[in-house]
């Protein structure tokens, strides 16, 4: 581990030394964190990889249960037990001009390393709708541009604290129809209402999101992880997050279906 | 390290190349572990659980994670044995490592059907008969009752010529009495054990967290659990006993070996890390290389060549 850092509004960045991750994870991509060592929870916890430097990773998170608590309390020099990068990322190549990233609250984690990703493939704007809360919960704009200049990010709080006043998907509607590509990550709700606004004709190429489900194992075995996907109409088609996801287009998702679902037992 | 010597005959065909096994359930049908493992170094596959025709499972949430262990409610999410013959069985057969096919079903018919699929199929190294599952309806009909599980093994028996393995539940008033039923039907070996019937509440909202209610409870909370079944199926039939329940170390799989199994499954614990099985190989070897295991484990002699 190198550093822990402490945001504001309870996110926490966390960065580590794992070169052969920072080398493989492409955007979207997760990896699944060991939390704490053997007293710990038996399961790994899924984490985006955010960031990447030649020899270091970095993971953002805030504090729901168990794992992640014992995530938050190593400190620099502790071993970080990293398995990844795992799973299906966002799709880059279709992507040019003007594209879109969505995200709320802690659907900040995936958006750094693509917006990277994206500029660096020539894509020429990038408007990130960043929503939370409240305005301490809104992972920080600098962290998203990185100083970069082709990069705006706009801001919206439930509270109205900071930016638009309202949801963050509010924003979007005047953009859909001039982007080459929309990509979200944030609670299911927003995803499934950013869902509505990318289907019919104008709609963008690429619009994808970045889905989260309780996870046994991370890479295809458990079968833990299901999502419902849009079948042949006769009931959901269940598709696994790890494997088929986490990103996966916004059509390809059964939205009524998942957003039918139980609350998650966070731990 | 070399695991030379480790070879367990199980009968009829079933030689694997050491004890230790991936238990069904943990490792899909070998391809997606295969990225992040040498699975040729290990004993045997036990698929993840095989129907008749395809199953979608059931709804999520479908794990739970619970002190030292799991709950999982899965529902038999497979493609169906005709897919897995067509299309993962070539798989099969390109890998050094034994695969055994594990099959469930609602019907009698249902695993005869299976079985007889796979009987001629190339890659398939036998059947392991889930009679157990909980999460399906009917699907512990079979493992409950002793006279129902002999009734089974005979009709599987009849129709393959592969080794029949059959997968013990612990959710029975007398795993003793449903393992002596199933050796004296015909089975080649049996594997305990299966998932224990568990639950988890929801605090916040004071209902059970897997939809179906309850779930089957693996990993490392069960392994004292399955210890003691695992001494009772090996004092209750002579052949060969496989056994699986919360395995993480070499020390928690010796600790079978102890109580008389051929060889082992690694489960839950490849979850959180897939080299789990690797490591307790390793571990094997070396205790094997010091002169530290035993002569006969069980009814099998292990090391023999």
């Amino acid at each position: 581990m190198v550093s822990v850092e402490q945001l504001d509004g309870g996110l926490i960045e966390v960065t580590a030394r794992l070169p052969r991750l920072a080398a493989a994870a492409v955007p979207g991509q997760f990896a699944q964190l060991r939390c704490g060592d053997h007293g710990g929870p038996l399961l790994r916890r899924p984490f985006s990889v955010a960031w990447t430097e030649s020899q270091t990773c970095s993971f953002v998170f805030e504090v729901v249960g168990e794992g992640t608590r014992l995530l938050a309390e190593l400190t620099a020099g502790d071993v970080l037990d990293s398995l990844g990068p795992l799973g299906r990322g966002f799709s880059v190549d279709a992507a040019r001009g003007e594209v879109v990233c969505v995200s709320g609250g802690l659907g900040c984690a995936p958006f750094p390393l693509l917006v990277r990703s994206l500029r660096s493939r020539g894509v020429r704007d990038i408007i990130v709708l960043n929503g939370a809360a409240s305005a301490e919960r809104l992972y920080p704009a600098d962290r998203f541009t990185r100083g970069d200049a082709g990069v705006g990010v706009v801001e919206a709080t439930d509270d109205g604290s900071r930016g638009h006043h309202g949801f963050v998907t509010e924003l979007l509607a005047p953009m859909v129809s001039s982007v080459t590509a929309v990509y979200a990550c944030g609670p299911n709700a927003m995803l499934a209402a950013v869902a509505t606004q990318v289907t019919g004709a104008g709609s963008p190429r690429v619009a994808e999101a970045s889905l989260e489900a309780p996870m046994g194992c991370g890479f295809g075995t458990c079968l833990g992880c299901a999502l419902p996907l849009r079948g042949d109409g006769r009931g959901p088609l269940w598709g696994l997050c790890c494997s088929d996801g986490p990103v996966l287009p916004l059509r390809s998702v059964d939205w009524a279906a998942l957003l039918a679902l139980p609350a998650a037992d966070v731990a | 390290m070399s695991s030379a010597g480790l070879r367990v005959d199980l009968g009829r065909g079933l030689v694997l190349p050491n004890p230790v096994g991936l238990a069904s359930g943990t490792a899909g049908y070998g391809f997606e572990l295969a990225q992040l493992i040498d699975l040729d170094r290990l004993g045997a596959l036990y698929t993840k659980g095989t129907t008749r025709l395809p199953r979608e499972g059931n709804p999520p949430p479908r794990v739970a994670e619970t002190e030292r262990g799991m709950l999982n409610s899965i529902g038999l999410h497979n493609p169906g044995v005709d897919w897995v013959a067509e299309h993962y069985a070539p798989l099969f057969a390109a890998w050094r490592i034994p695969v055994v096919v594990n099959v469930a079903g609602a019907e009698i018919s249902d695993y005869m059907h299976c079985a007889r699929h796979l009987d001629g199929v190339e890659g398939v190294a036998g059947v392991e008969l889930n009679i157990s599952c909980p999460n399906i309806a009917h699907g512990l009909d079979f493992g409950r009752d002793a006279a129902g599980a002999a009734r089974l093994v005979d009709a599987v028996r009849a129709v393959t010529g592969r080794h029949v393995m059959v997968k013990l539940s612990p959710n029975v008033t007398d795993i003793a009495a449903v393992a002596r039923a199933v050796e004296g039907a015909g089975a080649d070996s049996v594997s305990a054990v299966n998932t224990y019937v568990g639950m988890k509440i929801h605090r916040a909202s004071g209902r059970p967290v897997l939809p179906q209610g309850t779930g089957g409870l693996s990993g490392p909370a069960i392994h004292p659990l399955a210890l003691a079944a695992v001494a009772e199926v090996r004092a209750a039939v002579r052949i060969p006993v496989v056994a699986a329940g919360g395995i993480d170390d070499v020390a928690t799989a010796f600790d079978f070996f102890a109580v008389g199994a051929d060889a082992i499954q690694v489960g839950t614990a490849s979850f959180a890390d897939p080299t789990t099985a690797l490591r307790v190989l390793d571990g094997l070897a070396e205790r094997a290389a010091a002169g530290r295991i035993p002569a006969r484990w069980g009814t099998t002699a292990v090391g023999s060549p």
